[in-house]
């Protein structure tokens, strides 16, 4: 085994290393012996045949999925100027292809920008543990770069590939930290991570040399990291957009020869990489994947929304939609505020989506009160329920009115482990309560194909014509044994 | 969440600076960065970085095109067009450092100049003017918005984290964006910034620049199509604050009537002789100090005699680097610039070629060189100082000392060591019409009519130069 053969030749070196400064050995490692150097190898190593059928399943699910929510987030106001600004400030270009809009092509990264920004346009897209958002920073940038490659499109199963390499090493990377594990509170994670993950999946993409793998990667962090108070504004989507953008060109860069820090993942006292992103950070190498490597995905699934809003959300609204249940049951067939005395509200503490009154459909968007009430009212949480009349809505202002909120010490700020319990007290004294451990879409909770589908048929319905929808599905389905992914890229407008 | 109105009062203050508040010494102070920052920037426009963000950049198609310095028949749609030219800018690390520490100007002329080429309202040199002082004047607020920032850094290369800040501002200033608009150019520009420092001493350091040249134009182009980010950005320390360890922001304020006081009348800038990073500058003075002390006094000087080289210089991690095996990782080690000093007596351009690095005489010095850190030498480029000692195997020590090298804030360059620089640089490029022009326009840059003239002259390179250069690989 070529793994063993280093590790043999390893101590020989360091032997000679011993008539240098002996501090000088013990500053600089082995230059192959770095947690960069394993990174780029990995992502120059990995095939096709290293993808398990669980791991297979559940990506393409995730394509599904966020196809979907890159098609309805299309008819958005974000969407709409960011495409507007690739317009303007450049050309149409011939290359890769725009979601949702039949005709619309741009450079491959301006490509990647627009879709990525579509796909978190409505904060509709996957969550994983760690916290981020993976596909929305990956799947644009392999479709632009794929439309990009000039003879051959690439096979379905080297395009899935290239997918889970962006997925894995975006889980990898967050493991690196303790401050990873819970919502964030400084850097919008993937801004963080996900341009890294695009810059892998990128790298794969473009069979990258191991040491071209590497420099991506170094190259993408400096484009790497955006703050946390830009979520819940209009901007946040571009954070997608540009994790996308910014990877593809950081692997387009380091195949025309840029090179960066060999040392970006790896901790330099002094000279902060990658880890200059995170409180607490401790890399640790990739293993080779002939090494009996493991893909995250395989360990930990994917949570899919039902619903566009922050993740957080939906422990609320299925809490309150709980109790809207039992509320409908005892009285008049709908929810109405005046039967509402008060509303408490337990969960965890996170400034940034704690929000009494949102003002924008970004902010409601994160807001526990917000959601909360919805579902109170409603039963449910829908695309619809974030439109500007509907934020307006008189009964949402007057329960929102009534909203406290609390944070119980039992429960983190944590996507693994938090809960959402809703308390509702009536006008004429009664108590109802409702809670959430597990909302249906977690990851402990997945949605069923059906459901999974169900989502995709109304998302993409928005836009696309039912053929069109109907065979996205079949594509993706089976996407692992298409010789081409050209039937895939050509029916996403 | 807190909202002090920071941002809100950058987003005024951006909006309401004119004219007629630019003053003669800021004026004059700004036009002397803008011809060095022309001239590293076509003297950079012949590195392999450059070529790299070149060809990569012409992938891009747009109807509106801009100048790329140096290049005669090559325009780039103007986002790119700042990104290489950015580049260019930083590719030798040969340009304006500031105090708190950043390169100010390579992060904006370059965003302002492919605007300027592009806009219906043909800007003035005065136009340019102001709005490149506005570029400025925001990276030199927002360093002073943390302890942290005034230390040679170790997290965020600066530039990255101020730079697209300042040229969002610049940007959205020529742009002549409402006050709503400037805040959330500012807000959007957040969202682009900070790149970690591991990649100083690397070919993709110049990309900072670059970046952040064109994250910060493309920041002002989005805010006046509309967009929106967080207008508390600068007040939150979940915004702008998350770059720095610890964070005290605070308002800006223009008067209506009266003086406003720009940050670059009180703290200049440093100009570099050295394509090197801004420590080396010290070691290199004191190093040819010692060397001269050594010339002097020694008969037959050979610096074979020379046993052991001392330097006593600031903790910097990123700039001590024993061996450099790179030209980027030679701009940032004290003792290869230390070493270049004593053997050439000088430290130019050619002392960072592959050629001049891999001499065996100086890789035998290099080995002599030993670096020490002095509790009382602080990593802050306003107080640090190096020392260098040569010991010989007679076992004589000739030392000397650099406080303030010259170019630095506190010792200018004379105007004439400025422009000298400059015409160096720029006749590397340009043919001497192209050079004289530029220095004319500059120079008379308050009276110039439409500042995009700048760019005709960019672009008067001399065909021998250019021939030359394309044989060459790359």
């Amino acid at each position: 085994m070529i793994s063993t053969l280093q590790k043999t030749i390893r101590p020989v070196r360091a032997v000679r290393g011993l008539h240098k400064s002996a501090v000088e050995v013990l500053k600089r490692p082995d230059p192959e012996d770095t947690v960069t150097a394993s990174y780029g190898r990995f992502i120059s190593e990995v095939k096709p045949q290293h993808l398990s059928s669980l791991v297979l399943h559940r990506s393409k699910r995730m394509v599904l999925d966020s196809i979907g929510v890159g098609l309805i987030g299309s008819t958005t106001d974000v969407f709409e100027l960011a495409l507007q600004h690739c317009q303007h400030m450049y050309a149409p270009d011939d290359i890769s292809s725009v979601y949702g809009r039949r005709g619309s092509r741009l450079s491959p990264t301006l490509a990647a920008f627009v879709n990525g920004v579509a796909t978190h346009s409505m904060d509709f897209d996957d969550t994983w543990h760690p916290a981020t958002h993976p596909s929305g920073a990956v799947l644009p940038a392999v479709l632009a770069l794929s439309d990009m490659m000039p003879n051959s499109k690439p096979s379905g199963s080297d395009f899935l590939l290239a997918f889970n390499v962006g997925i894995e090493i975006q889980g990898r990377l967050m493991r690196f930290s303790h401050e990873a594990h819970n919502i964030p509170k400084r850097f919008h994670p993937p801004s963080v991570v996900g341009t890294m993950g695009s810059a892998a999946a990128c790298a794969r993409l473009l069979s990258l040399d191991h040491s071209q793998c590497s420099h991506a990667l170094a190259i993408a962090a400096s484009l790497s990291g955006a703050p946390m108070a830009n979520a819940a504004t209009q901007s946040k989507p571009l954070h997608i957009g540009n994790a996308s953008r910014l990877g593809l060109e950081a692997a387009l860069l380091a195949s025309r020869g840029l090179k960066a820090s060999p040392l970006v993942l790896d901790a330099v006292a002094g000279v902060a990489g990658f880890d200059a992103f995170y409180e607490d950070y401790v890399p640790e190498p990739l293993e080779s994947p002939n090494d009996g490597h493991v893909f995250l995905l395989e360990e930990q699934d994917m949570g899919f929304k039902r619903f566009p809003a922050h993740l957080g959300m939906h422990w609320v609204a299925d809490a309150a939609a709980s109790v809207h249940t039992l509320l409908v049951g005892l009285g008049p067939g709908t929810v109405s505020p005046s039967q509402v005395q008060d509303i408490l509200l337990r969960v965890p503490k996170s400034k940034y989506i704690n929000r009494p009154f949102p003002e924008s459909e970004h902010e409601a968007r994160h807001s526990f009160q917000f959601n909360a009430c919805s579902a109170l009212l409603d039963g449910e949480v829908t695309v619809q329920s974030f439109t500007p009349a509907a934020l307006r809505r008189p009964d949402i202002l007057a329960l929102l009115s009534r909203v406290r909120v609390e944070h119980p010490h039992d429960n983190p700020a944590n996507f693994n482990s938090m809960y959402g319990e809703v308390q509702v007290t009536l006008v004429e004294g009664h108590i109802l309560k409702g809670r959430c451990d597990t909302f249906y879409g977690h990851w402990r909770n997945p949605l069923t194909n059906e459901s999974l589908r169900k989502k995709f048929r109304n998302n993409a319905g928005a836009v696309l014509r039912s053929e069109q929808v109907e065979g996205l599905i079949d594509v993706v389905g089976g996407l692992d044994t298409l010789g081409d992914c050209r039937d895939l890229l050509s029916q996403l407008q | 969440m807190l909202c002090k109105g920071i941002t809100e009062s950058f987003g005024a203050a951006i909006h309401a600076l004119n004219t007629t508040k630019l003053t003669d010494g800021v004026i004059s102070r700004s036009k002397r960065m803008m011809l060095d920052t022309l001239g590293v920037g076509l003297i950079g426009s012949r590195t392999a970085v450059f070529n790299k963000a070149l060809m990569y950049s012409q992938s891009f198609k747009s109807d509106e095109r801009s100048s790329v310095w140096g290049k005669s028949q090559i325009t780039l749609p103007p986002p790119f067009a700042a990104f290489v030219n950015g580049i260019a800018v930083h590719s030798m690390d040969f340009d304006d450092t500031w105090h708190p520490a950043t390169h100010p100007s390579g992060a904006v002329l370059p965003a302002l100049l492919a605007l300027a080429e592009t806009l219906p309202s043909r800007p003035s040199g005065l136009d340019l003017l102001l709005a490149f002082n506005v570029g400025i004047e925001v990276q030199g607020r927002l360093l002073r918005f943390s302890r942290e920032a005034f230390n040679i850094p170790e997290r965020f290369h600066p530039p990255s984290v101020v730079g697209v800040m300042g040229s969002a501002a610049a940007s959205a200033k020529l742009l002549a964006l409402s006050p709503a608009e400037c805040i959330h150019a500012l807000a959007i520009a957040a969202s682009s910034a900070g790149a970690p420092l591991a990649n100083a001493a690397t070919q993709t350091k110049p990309l900072h620049i670059g970046n952040a040249a064109r994250r910060g134009l493309e920041a002002a182009q989005l805010a006046q199509m509309g967009l929106e980010g967080n207008p508390a950005i600068l007040d939150i320390p979940s915004g702008f604050g998350v770059y720095y360890k610890d964070y005290s922001p605070s308002a800006m304020t223009v008067p209506a009537s009266g003086d406003f006081k720009w940050m670059l009348e009180d703290q200049n800038i440093a100009v570099k002789r050295i394509p090197a990073h801004l420590g080396m500058h010290w070691v290199v003075d004191a190093a040819l100090a010692a060397r001269a002390k050594l010339e002097n006094t020694a008969r037959n000087f050979d610096l074979g005699q020379i046993r052991r080289v001392i330097l006593r210089v600031p903790p910097s991690k990123y700039v001590d680097c024993p061996l450099p095996s790179t030209e980027h990782q030679a701009r940032h080690s004290f003792q290869f610039n230390a070493s270049s000093a004593l053997l050439d007596n000088k430290v130019t351009v050619s002392s960072f070629s592959e050629a001049q690095m891999n001499r065996p005489a100086l890789k035998e010095l290099l080995s002599k060189v030993k670096v020490e850190t002095p509790k009382d030498n602080h990593p802050s480029f306003d107080k640090m100082y190096c020392e260098v000692e040569i010991e010989t195997d007679q076992g004589q020590s000739y030392a000397a000392r650099c406080d303030t090298f010259y170019g630095h804030w506190r010792k200018p360059l004379s105007q004439e060591d400025l422009v000298d620089k400059f015409s160096v640089n720029a006749s590397s490029v340009l043919c001497s019409e192209g050079v004289e022009g530029l220095i004319d326009v500059v120079g008379n840059m308050e009276r110039v009519r439409e500042c995009s003239i700048l760019g005709s002259y960019l672009r008067l390179t001399s065909s021998q130069q250019e021939q030359c250069y394309s044989l060459q690989r790359l």
